[in-house]
């Protein structure tokens, strides 16, 4: 099986709807089984192209996006998603060359703040943080 | 990665939580390490996670050159 199809049918959908497609769907675009489609996912995930939820194998991230709710809600023309954390959000941006509405709220204060994504240009005040050096991150890319 | 409002919110929250702070970036040194990072191509079947080298490079290009940035 060609997991770069896979990882190419992954990013199609997420990236036309803003949230990976959960294993069944991405069988039925694949035409193979959700086992076939599990192993897949687990071998791409292996080599850190994806992210999957425990249990059920899910996807968790296709980095930028995030399957479930985050602290970072993306605001797009065709739809809102989640980045998996402010730099995904920004990335999501990026990666869809648009523009976009980030919601999220200081990790500190909890204070709302809006950063705008405008015709490639940012606009907003405030910093990312980075906890842990690149060479961590895949230590627990969760928590990262 | 986390948002915070200021530096001294970051300061606050490492306190806080009893860590080391890491790595300060402003919001628009952190748009250009999106845009470097998060290319328009990762629809692509081509498209490959970046090799070291061309990950330090990435960093390099931004002025990420301190010990925190390293790969090594």
């Amino acid at each position: 099986m060609n997991d770069d199809l896979t990882r190419w049918h992954v990013y199609d959908v997420t990236m036309r709807e803003g949230t990976p497609p959960l294993k069944v769907r991405l069988a039925e675009r694949l035409g193979v089984s959700e086992e076939d489609t599990l192993a897949s996912l687990q071998r791409l995930a292996a080599a850190r192209m994806l992210v999957l939820q425990p249990d059920a194998g899910e996807i968790l991230m296709a980095g930028p996006f995030s399957a479930v709710p985050t602290p970072f809600r993306v605001t797009l023309g065709a739809f809102s998603c989640y980045g998996n954390c402010i730099w995904d959000a920004l990335g999501i941006a990026a990666t869809l060359q648009a523009d976009a509405e980030i919601d999220t709220s200081c990790a500190d204060c909890g204070v709302a703040t809006r950063i705008g994504v405008h015709s490639g240009a940012v606009v907003g005040d405030g910093f990312l943080h980075f906890a842990l050096p690149p060479r961590l991150w895949w230590q627990d890319i969760v928590f990262t | 990665m986390l948002f915070f409002r200021s530096e001294e919110h970051i300061e606050r929250w490492c306190k806080t939580w009893r860590l080391d702070q890491g790595a300060v970036i402003p919001l628009p040194q952190g748009w250009e390490l999106a845009r470097a990072w998060y290319t328009e191509d990762r629809r692509e079947p081509s498209w490959r996670r970046r090799t070291l080298e061309e990950t330090e490079a990435v960093f390099a290009q931004l002025g990420f050159t301190s010990e925190f940035w390293s790969l090594r």
